[in-house]
């Protein structure tokens, strides 16, 4: 396990490059994020451990990273100042390109995940999310319909132009930008907080949802009366969910009761691995797309840890 | 500190949880869109025995008007907002074109808003409702109202002007000669055909009773009957219903139709006096007149049977309608059938494996009454009602 200290930052995100195998990228933000600046790190895994790349700031909280799709030097962060910022992780200096819109704190942003567009889906405690195209630095669209804050804006990565998020009102709800004026599906996934939604990436039509109520739900968009499986484990809310992109039915969850668990949900008792190795409320989490069974993640005690679970260590041959 | 209570509502489940104000746990799991076509609101009169019940006296332009002048006052909306109205009767010369267009402008409603009415027998009621989804949807309007209306104090079926202008040739074919056939004498045909006994029958009318007698005793119809004056009393409740009737009573009551038949007084509809209405809008339409919304209409098919047993029709029009949107009998929690006779009813009950829990849950036509024209309005009030009460679909 390697591990980095983000000095007097309390981590909020961090997302592994999907170009170079050994680069991520943290969000992290002063005093908690309630008030103060925030910092991208941009971190490397090298033989002694995760060393810093770079390091850029920004005068509110960074509450989310993405990386982009197109280019290994852009990422883009999100910012409790209703913004989103463009940086060139090659050249210092401000970010290139500053996105305004949202009216209140953007709490997630995604870059698209299919062929031939470059969206970008922000969600934002203003209730709505967006969408950017970052080429033309233009907001597209804002999807309204969420009754409270929206918390996580994910792009389908099956479906062009679809993407799901998910809010203090309860719901899950998925977008369709050939008709963004409404919600394609609204699915009432919880009776409390949804913080987090993930889709599967063998399953066009699965999604998982994380909240408040602790429990992880699984929502077949064909048929989503009812949740078609339900995890729980985690004391308190679960604040983010990962899908493995190596193995259907596994997931990744971190949560403000200090552990990142992992799950496969096909297995009678599909908590299949807990890790306590944070001393507060972990918030980021991602699993590396080039290494499988290597994940990274980032906690309000200062850390960003990179570690290989057991649990997703790759089947021994027979 | 805004960001301070939204990070420790997280941490503290017990003020994260949005039970009770929740306002989308009723919202179904499918696309909405301004486009769809939802109902607002509905409302009915009590129903009366017709001939010697409580609306004997009444007609059916008072009835009509009665619960259109409910349904405007009870959702605020201004009369002139209407497009359309459409009235299912089945009994009045001309489907009642006449009556309604009288019982409209007593109503208030303005001569500008148009009326017409529609007869499709039994579901007189429903196709009203259906008429209005379409100009709906056609985009003719925005807003339409659709009612309901029978009074058999003052007509009835059995009358042999009834039948209208009819050439010789229809005794040329069996399925014409059929549609000559008195309703009751379909419904033996149904038990015959597909083997409804006497015993199955009663114990349908029996539990039609049950349910409907538990619904007024709780209060049920309480949203959605409008009490109405009649020759000095308030009516509040339906007349109809039989709380003590039993299995033993409805055995004795002779066949009504044919003699050793097994449709009886007992297992088969009332004749009712009463009115029904739905208010119809456009999702777009009434989230900006901020009209609440109770139901939304999914789909909707007509299918022709035999005429010789014309009360099987819920079993193809059922299948036919979840087909058109792809839903399936267990996606659905309520259906609502009418009780024309026991044995269709529960012919078709079968035939679709209808749990009984889902089928009718406050009665049906046995027991409430069978005012022809109103009666598919009123099923759809009662269901959405229900449909509200369960927070299911």
């Amino acid at each position: 396990m390697s591990e980095f200290h983000t000095e007097a930052s309390h981590g909020y995100s961090v997302q592994f490059s999907p170009f170079l195998p050994q680069r991520l990228a943290c969000v992290a933000c002063q005093h908690y994020g309630i008030a103060g600046s925030g910092s991208l790190f941009i971190l490397d895994i090298s033989t002694h451990g995760l060393k810093q790349v770079t390091r850029r700031s920004w005068g509110d909280g960074l509450f989310d990273v993405a990386w982009s799709e197109t280019s290994e030097r852009l990422v883009l962060t999100a910012s409790g100042d209703g913004r989103l910022q463009l940086w060139d992780v090659t050249q210092p200096g401000p970010p290139l390109q500053v996105y305004q819109g949202h009216e209140r704190e953007v709490y997630s942003v995604h870059w698209s995940q299919t062929r031939g567009e470059n969206l970008v889906a922000s969600g934002s405690w203003d209730g709505s999310a967006k969408v950017w195209d970052i080429s033309s630095s233009e907001c597209l669209f804002t999807c309204r319909g969420h009754e409270a804050v929206v918390y996580s804006s994910m792009w389908s990565p099956h479906i062009p132009g679809c993407f799901a998020t998910c809010s203090g009102d309860g719901t899950l709800r998925v977008w369709d930008i050939k008709n963004p004026s409404f919600a394609r599906l609204v699915i009432p996934a919880h009776t409390s907080e949804v913080l987090s939604c993930d889709w599967c990436k063998y399953d066009e039509h699965l999604v998982l949802t994380g909240a408040v109520d602790c429990s992880v739900r699984g929502w077949d968009l064909r048929q989503a009366r009812h949740h078609v499986f339900e995890l729980r484990g985690h004391d308190y809310a679960i604040r983010r969910l990962k899908c493995s992109p190596f193995q259907r039915s596994v997931l990744a969850t971190c949560s403000y009761d200090r552990s990142v668990r992992f799950w496969d949900f096909v297995q009678a008792n599909p908590l299949v691995q807990t890790i306590e190795h944070h001393s507060e409320f972990v918030c980021g989490l991602d699993f590396n797309l080039h290494i499988q069974g290597q994940m990274a993640d980032c906690a309000w005690d200062e850390t960003v840890r990179v570690y290989q679970p057991a649990c997703l260590a790759p089947a021994q041959a027979q | 500190m805004d960001r301070l209570q939204v990070l420790l509502k997280h941490v503290s489940p017990r003020n994260g949880h949005l039970a009770g104000k929740h306002s989308m746990a009723n919202e179904i799991a499918s696309p909405t869109s301004d486009s769809d076509v939802v109902v607002v609101h509905g409302v009915r009169t009590p129903i009366g025995r017709a001939k010697r019940g409580v609306f004997k006296d009444i007609m059916p332009d008072e009835l009509l008007s009665h619960v259109m002048v409910a349904i405007l006052k009870a959702t605020g909306l201004p009369a002139s907002k209407l497009g359309d109205i459409c009235v299912g009767n089945v009994l009045q010369p001309g489907a009642g074109a006449l009556m309604a267009r009288i019982a409209q402008i007593n109503s208030g409603i303005p001569e500008a808003v148009p009326i017409y009415c529609v007869n499709r027998q039994c579901s007189s009621g429903l196709q009203a409702c259906m008429n209005i989804a379409g100009g709906i949807r056609n985009g003719s309007y925005d807003i339409g109202l659709a009612c309901g209306v029978e009074s058999m104090s003052h007509r009835s079926k059995a009358d042999p002007r009834s039948i209208g202008d009819i050439s010789a040739g229809a005794f040329h074919q069996d399925a014409t000669r059929d549609c000559l056939l008195p309703m009751g004498i379909t419904s033996e045909n149904v038990a015959e055909q597909f083997g409804v006994s006497r015993e199955k029958q009663d114990a349908f009318a029996l539990a039609s009773h049950q349910k409907a007698a538990r619904a007024t005793r709780l209060h049920l119809f309480q949203e959605e009957i409008v009490p109405m004056q009649s020759s000095g009393m308030l009516v509040e409740e339906d007349e109809g219903i039989r709380p003590n009737t039993t299995l033993e009573k409805l055995a004795h009551i002779p066949p009504a139709f044919k003699e050793n038949g097994t449709t009886t007084a007992g297992n088969s509809s009332q004749l009712s006096d009463g009115a029904a209405a739905v208010l119809l809008a456009r999702r777009g339409t009434a989230s900006a007149l901020g009209l609440p919304i109770l139901g939304v209409l999914r789909s909707f098919a007509v299918l022709g049977v035999p005429p010789a047993v014309m009360g099987i029709g819920p079993a193809y029009a059922i299948p036919a309608a979840l087909k058109k949107c792809g839903l399936s009998m267990d996606d659905i929690d309520i259906f609502e059938v009418n009780e024309a006779f026991a044995s269709q009813a529960v012919y078709c009950a079968e035939k679709l494996g209808i749990p009984p829990h889902k089928l009718n849950p406050n009665g049906g036509a046995i027991a409430l009454g069978h005012p022809l024209g109103c009666t598919g309005t009123r099923q759809v009030v009662s269901l959405l009602h229900e449909l509200r009460r369960r927070k299911s679909r």
